[in-house]
């Protein structure tokens, strides 16, 4: 019987991504630290750290939508919008209060198109964030006609550059979603019903899993921590335009994939994402101030995403043949 | 049959999927321009033995000659280039291109030096040999548009189309009409006296008198017995196939009394185009088990009381309450259960853990303000791999590690955890070695006796006769007769399960 | 006798004009060229000048880098695969060939620059082929890995500067053409006139639909995927190097930005030109037809003067074809089904 040792390979296996993401991760900590004097002190660590909250509340949303085998095209997009949007109640009325409220309803509504146009016509997720990709930011734009809206206040402003014993706020925010999306993906039978989607849609079906309502509201989701991000985003540059959020889709993605989840499903966890974040992260940091080249983080990164998913596989084939 | 007239020779093959043995130690020889049937229940090893011969799986020892030559096992090409030719059972083709298309992938007619395609070659070449075959197909269509008879003939045709030596046909006519049957039972005898050697597998044994020279039983991966066509009697043959169930073949109890309360009542279930006019009712303590041949509609009417397929009228009720028609929590909520056919695809899903896939059916019954309590769900699943005595080193391995008998204990055991009022089972046995499958009949007879209404969908007659006490053979979307478990013989439910004239032959003979 | 299946002969009888014109309607290609038709005659109707001459060569230059690159990624499509690479692929190679041929820069003959970069561009499809058919790595991650890297790659060689001065050869030929017909047009016609061939008259053409159709009956037919998916791939940064080649030398200098969100034009024009994203299915014209309305948007908005403001919304309008495309297939999609279609989820 050798169900044994296949378990055995099978439970280290389960962790082997996130494994290889985190000694990347210290090996990128430990030659910045050693090359680059004063990288690693916690205070210009948390100085640097300003624009990564975005990209983090983001991909906690992504995690979940690549979980379950799909891909969310349109995050990018709906922070435009919601950036305008927001601006432009807050022009209007004056209030921060209703402004901050439509920016986080538009993301929701937005993820909600998306839900309801892949859960209810069973359309392909790629093309369906591939087409409000395009829309929202072109309603972004025309809305706004290429204006900016600004001056919020420093009340408002303080989202972002606030901090919370020495922690920024949005990474207090981002820490506390953290927790609950992965006490909510382990912990919970939805959670645990995402995986199973992922895995195997047909079966999750016949287990009697309400799979088109958990994908709306997975995408509904997405929409609205595209939302909140865009949010924060506003708060720092005090500036809303319809370009917020333009790129922010691939980077996300690739810091999600990077972190061990599976494009095509069912693998991966918060854990995983958190390490993909901190490895761009710092691997950014690392090139852009030792070689003081913003060029050359961009061909690591890319080339990083390929071999992470290129070594998985040739291990991950060897016990199958 | 001395092995110098062997066209092909099988010698020692054997095959095993995680543990669980599909072939062992077949050997096998077939004359040149012969047609050879092979029989056997399903799960008796006949598809592992084709897809050996065809490349796609590789033996674990054992070889095969085919005129001489060794074959590769495990490579599609080896095996063409030794003319062998397959037409599979879910006929394997392009359902976005059409029927020339389809004939010729991989093969296709060129001109110029091989660098032009040959359009009017191949379309000529194609209604040659559709006309051969008596059909008329619209060659514009992509097959997948067309209807299955038609896909099954342009498979036929894009076998024929490769001028093959040794032909081997896997259950050819399981979509056709008897008329289709018949054309097709011609080519192949026309084909034997042009030289080529065939091999014919077949659950109609009308069909292996009518055409076969020889037949070879498979029962459990073994090889039972090659007989004469002449020196054989139907009777025998079925003999030979269901074998061991025959010391299994006890008669059922009653399980369920006439006044037991009706739990399932199905009536007037139509879904246009798949099945009609369904009715039927399980009562508490029952196992109504309901057959027919593969693409009958069984699974179909399975699917739609589950909720997993809508249907177009009728009404599903439950203990009285009438069921939401397509959706799976309602079906759930009012405790129906089911066990699907497909257990790798449907069934379980596979990367998942062993403790996972069991508490998936009823993970929102162990939570606490929402987060699963995770000592209630390995009480609940260690209950379960005990009581079911899987086979599973711990509850945290890959469902994917187990044995098929191992794995449905798991989908039953992902069901019985939620205590359903009915359990519908879909082919619970199909794959399953003989151990676990008498365990799994146990565990549906104490089921039945705590009264859960059960509805048994299987192709496995021996299996039906020894659990159901009722019987539904359903043919072409219809229920076309009631037996009572008791008094039910194999013949009787063959002859109404069977379409056309095979079915009406035995009819009539019976009577 | 109470059988469902159908008589052989059934699909044989003459369709009906019914039966053709529902099938004409379903096509693809009969919705984009009433679409585009019914907005000539619109724009044309407000401003005869819409239809001129001048303007459609305008539209079809612009067409034509599109059309090029989107008659490869097509067929990554067909064969289930995707390519989202092809933007920043253009970026990079606007760049090594500026850097090869521009007189301010190394100044090599066009004669050796211009073949060079074919051959870069072919070596970085295969490259990029070789990744997802032997490495086994969802396509969607090695392009999008090479998204990210191609284009620092690309503002690594730029090195923060613009490159002007093109040979004046190059640049005349690209705007003036041969004969009066810009350069991109004829490189799109030649590129259209192969691809067609290819589809519809080459074994490889067949093979690549086979493979997209079934990749499990692709096998047993015993057709090599490695090698299918490596001409993709291949064929596509070929196309991608010729697109900029006869693209690039129209613009006043090459920038770092250059075809940023290109991959996603195409796409669009591949996905809302019929082409299923599941692979097997789709025909050249579709996408054709899908480009020339894709590229239409911006010009048709400055015709309907509304200004500065009507073209912002080029996007957004570009978004809506997306989602028309996808709706109504899947309209059409589900009435099949439910008329006895069989069902797949």
């Amino acid at each position: 019987m050798n169900s044994k040792s296949q378990a055995g390979n099978a439970f280290s296996f389960s962790w082997w991504h996130e494994t290889v993401i985190g000694v990347l991760l210290l090996v990128v900590l430990l030659v910045a630290g050693w090359l680059v004097p004063g990288f690693l002190k916690p205070h210009s660590q948390l100085l640097l750290s300003r624009h990564l909250w975005e990209f983090a509340i983001l991909a906690l949303g992504m995690t979940l939508v690549i979980l379950t085998g799909g891909i969310d095209l349109s995050v990018g997009s709906t922070m435009g919008l919601s950036a305008v949007v927001f601006g432009c109640v807050q022009t209007s009325t004056g209030s921060l209060v209703a402004a901050s409220l439509s920016c986080l309803a538009t993301g929701l509504c937005c993820g909600a198109v998306n839900g309801g146009l892949i859960s209810q016509l069973r359309l392909h997720p790629l093309i369906v964030t591939l087409a409000t990709f395009a829309a929202y930011r072109g309603i972004a734009e025309g809305w706004s006609q290429g204006n900016s809206y600004s001056r919020f206040g420093t009340n408002f402003s303080s989202l972002a550059r606030g901090s919370w014993f020495g922690v920024p706020l949005p990474g207090v925010i981002f820490c506390v979603m953290a927790i609950g999306f992965a006490v909510f993906l382990s912990n919970t039978p939805n959670g645990r019903f995402l995986k199973a989607i992922g895995h195997n849609e047909r079966a999750a079906k016949f287990s009697g899993i309400a799979v088109e309502r958990i994908r709306f509201w997975l995408y509904a989701t997405s929409g609205l921590l595209a939302g909140l991000a865009s949010l924060i985003y506003v708060a720092r540059f005090d500036t809303a335009k319809a370009d917020v959020g333009k790129g922010f889709e691939l980077d996300v993605i690739t810091a999600v994939v990077l972190g061990g989840t599976s494009i095509s499903g069912g693998r991966g966890n918060i854990l995983g994402t958190l390490l993909g974040l901190l490895l761009i992260h710092e691997t950014r940091l690392f090139v852009s101030r030792y070689w003081r080249s913003d060029e050359l983080q961009w061909i690591v990164i890319g080339s990083l995403l390929i071999l992470a998913v290129l070594a998985y596989q040739l291990i991950a084939r060897k016990p199958r043949s | 049959m001395t092995t110098a007239e062997a066209v092909i020779q099988i010698r020692g093959l054997r095959k095993s999927y995680d543990g669980v043995h599909a072939l062992r130690d077949i050997n096998l020889d077939v004359a040149q321009a012969e047609i050879h049937a092979i029989c056997g229940e399903n799960g008796a090893g006949k598809s592992t033995l084709i897809k050996m011969l065809s490349g796609i799986v590789r033996a674990d020892t054992g070889h095969i000659t085919v005129s001489g030559t060794q074959l590769l096992t495990g490579s599609v090409q080896a095996s063409e280039s030794l003319g062998i030719a397959v037409m599979h059972q879910e006929s394997a083709a392009f359902p976005h291109l059409n029927a020339i298309e389809n004939l010729f992938v991989g093969r296709e007619l060129t001109r110029c030096g091989g660098l032009y395609l040959n359009h009017i070659a191949m379309k000529s070449q194609t209604e040659r040999l559709l006309q051969r075959l008596g059909v008329s197909v619209d060659l514009r269509v992509p097959v997948g548009e067309l209807p299955l008879a038609q896909r099954q003939m342009v498979a036929l045709a894009r076998v024929l189309s490769r001028n093959c030596r040794l032909l081997i046909m896997d259950e050819p006519t399981a979509s056709l009409s008897n008329r289709e049957s018949q054309t097709l039972l011609r080519i192949v005898q026309q084909l034997q006296i042009s030289g080529v050697t065939v091999l014919y597998v077949s659950h109609r044994l009308d069909e292996v008198f009518q055409i076969a020279d020889r037949v070879t039983v498979l029962r459990d991966g073994r090889h039972v017995a090659t007989h004469r066509i002449a020196d054989v009697d139907r009777q025998q043959l079925i003999c030979d196939m269901v074998g061991r169930s025959i010391e299994e073949q006890h008669r059922p109890r009653a399980h369920a009394t006439d006044d037991s309360a009706v739990i399932l009542d199905v009536t007037q279930l139509t879904r246009c185009g798949v099945f009609e006019d369904i009715s039927f009712h399980v009562r508490a303590g029952e196992i109504l088990g309901l057959t027919g041949l593969v693409g009958a509609g069984r699974s179909e009417i399975a699917r739609a009381i589950f909720g997993i397929d809508e249907f177009d009228e009728g009404e599903v009720r439950v203990s009285g309450r009438k069921l939401k028609g397509g959706s799976v929590q309602d079906a759930m909520a009012s405790g129906i259960g089911m066990v699907p056919e497909d257990r790798q695809h449907e069934g379980l899903i596979l990367p998942m853990s062993v403790g996972e896939n069991l508490s998936l059916a009823m993970l929102r019954g162990l939570t606490h303000w929402g987060l699963i309590r995770r000592r209630a769900e390995r009480d609940l699943t260690d209950a379960q791999i005990r009581d079911l005595s899987v086979k599973a080193a711990s509850s945290r391995i890959a469902a994917a590690t187990l044995s098929g008998g191992n794995q449905q204990k798991l989908v039953l055991g992902k069901w019985l955890a939620r205590k359903p009022k009915v359990l519908i089972l879909d082919e619970p046995t199909r794959g399953v070695d003989v151990g676990a499958k008498s365990q799994v009949h146990g565990l549906i007879r104490n089921l039945a006796s705590t009264g859960m209404a059960t509805l048994l969908i299987s192709s496995d007659l021996p299996e039906l006769l020894a659990l159901c006490d009722r019987l539904l053979v359903v043919r072409n979307g219809r229920i076309v007769g009631e037996l009572q478990g008791r008094t039910a013989t194999q013949e009787a439910v063959l002859s109404l399960a069977l379409p056309d004239a095979a079915g009406l032959q035995l009819r009539e003979a019976q009577q | 006798m109470s059988n469902l299946l159908p008589p052989i002969g059934h699909a044989l009888r003459p369709a009906r004009f019914g039966v053709r014109f529902s099938k004409l309607v379903r096509q693809r290609e009969t919705g984009l060229l009433l679409l585009i038709v019914l907005t000539c005659v619109v724009v044309g109707i407000k401003d005869i000048h819409f239809l001129s001459c001048e303007v459609w060569r305008e539209i079809l230059v612009r067409c034509a880098a599109t059309a090029i690159v989107a008659c490869g990624v097509m067929l990554v499509v067909v064969t289930g695969e995707i390519d989202i690479s092809v933007g920043s692929l253009m970026a990079l190679l606007a760049a090594v060939m500026g850097r090869m041929i521009s007189e301010h820069e190394w100044d090599i003959s066009c004669w050796i620059g211009i073949p060079a970069t074919l051959g870069l561009g072919t070596l970085i499809g295969v490259f990029t082929g070789c990744l997802v058919s032997v490495g086994r790595v969802p396509s969607i991650i090695v392009t999008l890995g090479l998204l990210t890297a191609l284009r620092g790659l690309t503002t690594l060689i730029m090195g923060g500067q613009n490159i002007d001065r093109l040979p004046e050869g190059l640049t005349q030929l690209a705007k003036q053409g041969l004969c009066g017909v810009p350069l991109s047009i004829l490189a799109a016609v030649g590129v259209i006139g192969l691809t067609s061939v290819l589809i519809h008259h080459i074994p490889l053409g067949r093979r690549l639909y086979a493979l997209g159709s079934s990749a499990e009956s692709a096998r047993m037919a015993g057709l090599s995927a490695v090698r299918l998916k490596l001409f993709v791939f291949g064929y596509t940064g070929f196309l991608t190097a010729l697109a900029t080649i006869v693209d690039v030398p129209r613009l006043p200098k090459i920038e770092a930005g250059i075809g940023s969100e290109f991959e996603l034009l195409v796409i669009t024009c591949v996905v809302v030109g019929g082409v299923a994203i599941s692979g097997g299915h789709g025909r050249l014209s579709g996408v054709l037809l899908a480009v020339v309305l894709m590229t239409m948007i911006r010009p048709v908005l400055t015709f309907m003067d509304i200004g500065e403001a009507g073209e912002k919304w080029t996007r957004a309008i570009q978004g809506m074809f997306i989602l028309l495309a996808v709706v109504t297939d899947s309209f059409f999609l589900r009435r099949q089904r439910s008329s006895g279609g069989e069902h797949t989820a």
